[in-house]
């Protein structure tokens, strides 16, 4: 069944970013050029569709609620990617008043993407590591 | 097995539309991906998102009415596997050769977007509650224009007493020369194709499920695993049907006798009708909820009413 690791879905959420990640990813999604519907990729628009979790930004207060949420929301087995500094370590957020962060506090991260912001070309390699590390998911829980 | 079932099951309808189906939604995926100079999916990536889709868990949420969110998918689909069943192909299928197909298709088409209405107002989220509001205003709009397309048709195929056999407005477009080279039927030609855009959601007309906009994917917010592939392969299925509509319509040309080169004649001008649908995709951005419905209101309906002025004008002999 290793076919089906073939299509992953992508959802992406901002949680307090600078929107300069967002705008990275949005080059990997509408813009032409750089392209993972190569790798069988879509935006999906629902976190219940999603098989990979793009996160953006350090945690705000304000926003970690309804990251929790979808974290919830999304079906089993999935796979968590940190876009960015800000997920991975908070970046120059770090110990403000406001930010929860980083993301590892609520889920296992199971690939990072540093770089403030990363570039296109970082963020798919790391898709295609986050579709190598849902196929060994997909193989240990059958 | 008996012919039917098989026509039912395997060839025109079942297993070989909603193969088809995908791999024209893919192959829309892929043209959409070359005209932005990218490299786009697999021709067969429909298949495999359904596959997957089907080993996905589903979950189902607190408050949705359990029977009617698991089960409006089914409607849909009932509805376009029968009608994919029902229609002639010209000259690959007979279709069942009723009297009176064109009013059940006008019924039937109206299924899919029934199915979106169900299950996205019972999936108790209010995106899908905006979704199902924004469907339900633009469906009375376009099933309008195709009713009216229909019984422009009729009117013109039977000289003015209405005829409501598809087997015979094909019949007539072979014996008398195709719709499609007709002028007066040129205004309705563009309102079918304004319908198609319409009833696939392709991008100017996405109000209902954007995915990356304002109402993250609209009635299938809620969806997952079965459920949701059963929606995408209505919306297969769906291609497949319209394409058989626009050729029963207005070009039902076929190549000789033989059933495959027919079929292959078929699936070309489907690929037309699907390059034509990934050139508006790619290069048109979405309406906003009234303007879509504003336009739709204005532009489609006037064409369509144009041209059965033009077909009643010409009927009694004036033009």
């Amino acid at each position: 069944m290793s076919i089906i690791t073939r299509s992953p879905f992508l959802f992406r959420i901002n949680t307090g970013s600078c929107n300069g990640c967002d705008v990275e990813l949005a080059t990997t999604a509408m813009i032409p050029r750089y392209d993972v519907e190569r790798l069988g990729c879509r935006y999906t628009g629902s976190p219940k569709h999603a098989d990979i979790l793009l996160v953006t930004g350090p945690i705000t207060a304000r926003s970690k609620p309804y990251l929790i949420e979808v974290l919830d929301e999304l079906p089993r087995p999935f796979v968590v990617v940190a876009i960015g500094t800000c997920p991975t370590s908070c970046g120059i957020f770090r110990d403000s008043y406001s930010i929860e962060g980083p993301l590892d506090k609520y889920i296992k991260v199971d690939v990072n993407v540093p770089g403030c912001p990363p570039r296109p070309q970082a963020i798919i390699d790391g898709i295609a590591k986050a579709i190598e590390i849902w196929k060994r998911k997909i193989r240990d829980e059958k | 097995m008996n012919a039917e079932i098989i026509n039912f099951l395997i060839f025109p309808g079942g297993i070989f539309a909603i193969l088809l189906g995908l791999i024209l939604m893919s192959v829309e995926r892929i043209l959409v991906a070359r005209f932005q100079r990218r490299v786009g999916p697999v021709f067969y990536q429909n298949i495999i998102d359904i596959i997957k889709l089907f080993n996905k868990e589903t979950l189902i949420p607190k408050d949705a009415k359990d029977f009617i969110f698991k089960f409006a998918p089914l409607f849909g689909f009932s509805g376009m596997l029968v009608l994919v069943y029902f229609l002639p192909i010209p000259g690959v299928y007979e279709g069942i050769k009723g009297n009176y197909d064109l009013i059940i298709l006008i019924y039937f088409m109206a299924l899919p977007a029934i199915s979106h209405i169900l299950g996205g107002g019972a999936s108790s989220s209010p995106y899908a509650a905006i979704s199902v509001s924004r469907e339900l205003k633009l469906m009375l709009v376009y099933e309008f224009v195709f009713i009216i397309i229909g019984l422009t048709l009729a009117i013109y195929v039977g000289n003015g007493s209405g005829e409501f056999s598809l087997k015979k407005i094909m019949d007539y477009q072979l014996q008398n020369g195709y719709f499609l080279f007709d002028w007066k039927l040129w205004p309705a030609f563009l309102a079918f194709l304004i319908f198609v855009l319409a009833t696939l959601e392709v991008p100017p007309f996405e109000v209902a499920h954007h995915n990356s906009a304002d109402i993250m994917e609209g009635y299938l917010i809620e969806y997952s695993g079965v459920p949701l592939a059963m929606f995408e392969i209505t919306e297969a299925l769906k291609i497949v049907v319209l394409s058989i509509i626009f050729q029963i319509f207005f070009f039902p040309s076929v190549m000789g006798d033989d059933i495959v080169l027919n079929l292959l004649w078929f699936i070309i001008k489907t690929l037309f009708l699907i390059i034509f649908i990934a050139l508006v995709h790619a290069s048109l951005a979405s309406f906003r909820a009234d303007q879509e419905f504003k336009f739709l209101i204005r532009v489609p309906v006037t064409l369509s009413l144009l041209s059965l002025i033009l077909v009643i004008l010409s009927i009694k002999g004036l033009i």
